[in-house]
C-alpha cells in the first residue's frame, strides 16, 4: 500500500500541494479528479519519486524520494517523442530496467511482440513513434508501461485529446494493467470515464484532497461540486452509471435525467 | 507472431571498422609518393621486405601519425556530437556548441598573438583550457549545475558569444596574427606528431570510453525526466557525465586540429539515417564512421592540390554538406 502522509509540495515559494494524506489501494485504480492547476500532476511526480516534498510518501514502507528499488511507470501527458525512433524501438525501452540497457534476447523481443498484439500495434512496429496518431501514440506510451511490468503505473491525463473510440481503447489497454495486479494512478479530465473505470477517486482542490473514496461515493458528493465551482451537475442513467455534465449545457438542453 | 527484429546489429559496428581501416590505408598509401598496401602491412606488422630508409620514415612519421590524428580527431568531433544532440535533446545540438570552439579559438589568439609566430608550443595548451574554462563557465552561469538542458544552451550561447568577441578584438589589434589564427580557425592536421598523437590519443580514448560505456543508458534521456528516472536512471546526473566527456573530447579535437566543423553533425545522422536506428547504441559506430570520414576528408585536403594544401574544414563542408543533403532528401531514411 501507498501511504501518503503529511505531504507538502513547495515550488520556489509557491506551495503546490498542502499537507495531504491519503492511502492509495493495492491493485486497484484510483484517479486524482479536480480543476486544472489543482496539483494532480505534482501529486503523480511526488509519487513517482522526482519531485522534493516534506512529510512522507511510503511504498511498502519505502520512501519513495529518489528511490530506484521499485519499478513504477510514468505515463507522461505530453511525452518526449524522440525523432525516428521506432514502435519497436519506443517500446523496448520499457524492458530496460528489468532486463538491463541494451538487452535484445529473444524472450524480449517476444514479449515485446505479445504487448504490440495486446495494444494493437503489431505490425507499427518499424513506424516512427512521431508519425503515430495522437491514439496510437497513447497506446505505444502504454505499451511501453506494460513492458515495463511495473508495480504502480502513474498517468497524466492519458485520454487528453482523444476522441471518444480511441479514449475507450486506451482505458481498455490501462485495465489489462490493473488486472494484472498493477497499482493505477491516474488524473483525467472526464469524470464521468473516471467513474466507469477507477474504483477509487481523490477529489484535489487547491493543492489539497478534499475527499478520498469508492467512485460511487465520491461522485455524488457535495465536495465534487465544490471543487469545481458548482458548475458541474451529476446524474444517474437508467443503468445506474453517473453522468456528470457542465452546468450551463444542462440548462440549455434540459436533459432528461433524474438528478442524484 | 514472430518476436520483433533486433534494435542494434553490432555487425554494423564491426563493418564500420573494417570501413576505417580500409580507408587508413588508402590514406596512407596515397601522395606524391604512391607507397603499395603490401609494403605499409608489411612494415607495421615488422615483417620481412618492409620499407627502408625514406620510406619508412614518410610512413610511419608523417602519414602514419597524420592518419591517426584524422582518426580520432573525427571519431572524437562525430561522437560528442551525437551525444550533445541526445542529451539537449536537439538534432542540430553540435560538439561546438557550450562555447568550447569559441573558447579554445580565444585560447589559441592568446598563445599566437604571445608567441609571435612560435605558435605550436602553446597552442594546444590555451586551446584545450579555453575550451574547457567557456564550457565550465556555460554550466556555472547556467545555475543548478545542469538542471535544465536548454538554460545551460543558452548559457552556452552566450559564453561563445563572448568568447569570439574578445578573440575578434585581439586579433583587430594584432594583424599580424590574422594569417595563423584564420589557418587554425579553418582546422588543420599538418601539425601532427606522434607527441601530438599520443597526447590527444589519451584523452581521446578516454572520453570516448565513456560516452560509450553509458550509451546504452543515454537512449533514456531522450524522454522526458520523469520517464527516464521510472527507467531507473538518474537523468541529471547521466547528463553531466555526457557533457563532461563530449566536451573532453571536443576541446582535446579542437587543439590538436582546430576548428574543423560539420563532421560533428553530419556523422550521426549520416550513422542514423543509413541504420534507421536513432538509439545511442550506435555510439561507437559513429566514432568509427567519423574516424573514417575525416581520414578521408585530410587525404582530400593534402592531395587535392597538392603540393599546395586545403584546409580540411573546406572539404568536410564542401563533400560533407551536399552528401548529407542526399541523405535528408532520401525519403526511405527520413527521420522527421
Amino acid at each position: 500500500m501507498i501511504s501518503i502522509k503529511d505531504l507538502t509540495v513547495r515550488y520556489g515559494n509557491r506551495e503546490i500541494l498542502h499537507d495531504i494524506s491519503m492511502d492509495i489501494v493495492d491493485g486497484a485504480w484510483t484517479c486524482l479528479v479536480g480543476p486544472n492547476g489543482a496539483g494532480k500532476t505534482t501529486l503523480l511526480k511526488a509519487l513517482l519519486g522526482t519531485c522534493e516534498y516534506s512529510g512522507s510518501i511510503t511504498d511498502n514502507n519505502e520512501e519513495v524520494f529518489r528511490n530506484h528499488n521499485r519499478n513504477v511507470a510514468f505515463v507522461p501527458q505530453n511525452p518526449h517523442i524522440p525523432a525516428g525512433m521506432t514502435v519497436a524501438e519506443y517500446v523496448m525501452l520499457g524492458r530496460s530496467k528489468r532486463d538491463g540497457w541494451g538487452n535484445e534476447s529473444l524472450s524480449s523481443r517476444t514479449f515485446i511482440a505479445d504487448i504490440l498484439q495486446q495494444t494493437q500495434l503489431y505490425g507499427m512496429q518499424g513506424q516512427h513513434v512521431s508519425q503515430l496518431s495522437g491514439g496510437e501514440t497513447q497506446r505505444a506510451l502504454i505499451a511501453r508501461a506494460l513492458a515495463q511490468e511495473p508495480t504502480l503505473i502513474l498517468l497524466d491525463e492519458p485520454t487528453s485529446a482523444l476522441d471518444l473510440h480511441h479514449q475507450i481503447s486506451v482505458l481498455n489497454d490501462i485495465e489489462i494493467l490493473k488486472e494484472r495486479g498493477v497499482t493505477v494512478v491516474s488524473t483525467m479530465h472526464d469524470i464521468t470515464l473516471a467513474a466507469m473505470y477507477a474504483q477509487y477517486i481523490s477529489i484535489i482542490h487547491d493543492g489539497r484532497v478534499t475527499l478520498t473514496g469508492p467512485s460511487e461515493t465520491v461522485i455524488h458528493s457535495p465536495q465534487l461540486r465544490d471543487a469545481f465551482d458548482n458548475r458541474i451537475n451529476v446524474f444517474t442513467l437508467e443503468s445506474g452509471r453517473p453522468v456528470i455534465v457542465a452546468d450551463k449545457a444542462i440548462n440549455e438542453r434540459g436533459i432528461p435525467q433524474t438528478e442524484a | 507472431m514472430s518476436p520483433i527484429s533486433r534494435i542494434w546489429n553490432w555487425r554494423i559496428t564491426v563493418g564500420a571498422a573494417v570501413l576505417l581501416v580500409a580507408i587508413a590505408l588508402l590514406a596512407v598509401s596515397i601522395g606524391p609518393i604512391p607507397i603499395s598496401f603490401s609494403s605499409i602491412l608489411r612494415t607495421l606488422l615488422g615483417l620481412h621486405h618492409g620499407l627502408n630508409g625514406e620510406q619508412r620514415t614518410l610512413v610511419l612519421d608523417l602519414r602514419l601519425p597524420r592518419v591517426i590524428l584524422a582518426a580520432l580527431v573525427g571519431a572524437a568531433l562525430s561522437c560528442s556530437g551525437a551525444v550533445y544532440q541526445t542529451v539537449f535533446r536537439n538534432p542540430l545540438a553540435d560538439p561546438y556548441l557550450l562555447g568550447a570552439a569559441s573558447g579554445a579559438g580565444l585560447g589559441a589568439t592568446l598563445a599566437i598573438t604571445a608567441s609571435h609566430g612560435n605558435v605550436y608550443g602553446l597552442l594546444p595548451i590555451f586551446s584545450f583550457v579555453g575550451g574547457i574554462l567557456a564550457v565550465l563557465t556555460s554550466f556555472f552561469i547556467s545555475g543548478r549545475f545542469f538542471a535544465e538542458p536548454n538554460t545551460l544552451l543558452l548559457s552556452g550561447i552566450a559564453v561563445g558569444s563572448f568568447a569570439t568577441a574578445v578573440q575578434t578584438f585581439i586579433q583587430q589589434r594584432h594583424s599580424d596574427a590574422l594569417r595563423p589564427v584564420y589557418s587554425w580557425i579553418l582546422g588543420e592536421l599538418t601539425a601532427a606528431s606522434w607527441q601530438v598523437v599520443s597526447w590527444s590519443a589519451f584523452y581521446i580514448l578516454l572520453a570516448i570510453s565513456t560516452m560509450v560505456f553509458i550509451s546504452k543508458k543515454l537512449d533514456g534521456l531522450m524522454l522526458s525526466d520523469e520517464e527516464a528516472f521510472s527507467l531507473g536512471i538518474n537523468p541529471h546526473r547521466l547528463r553531466i557525465i555526457a557533457v563532461l566527456a563530449a566536451t573532453l573530447a571536443t576541446a582535446t579535437a579542437v587543439s590538436a586540429s582546430g576548428l574543423i566543423g560539420f563532421v560533428g553533425i553530419v556523422v550521426p545522422h549520416l550513422v542514423r539515417g543509413i541504420t534507421r536506428r536513432v538509439t545511442n547504441r550506435s555510439l561507437l559506430t559513429i566514432a568509427l564512421v567519423g574516424a573514417a570520414f575525416l581520414v578521408l576528408a585530410d587525404l582530400g585536403a593534402r592531395t587535392l592540390l597538392s603540393p599546395a594544401e586545403l584546409p580540411i574544414g573546406v572539404i568536410t563542408a564542401f563533400v560533407g554538406a551536399p552528401f548529407f543533403l542526399f541523405v535528408l532528401r532520401n525519403k526511405r531514411v527520413s527521420y522527421s
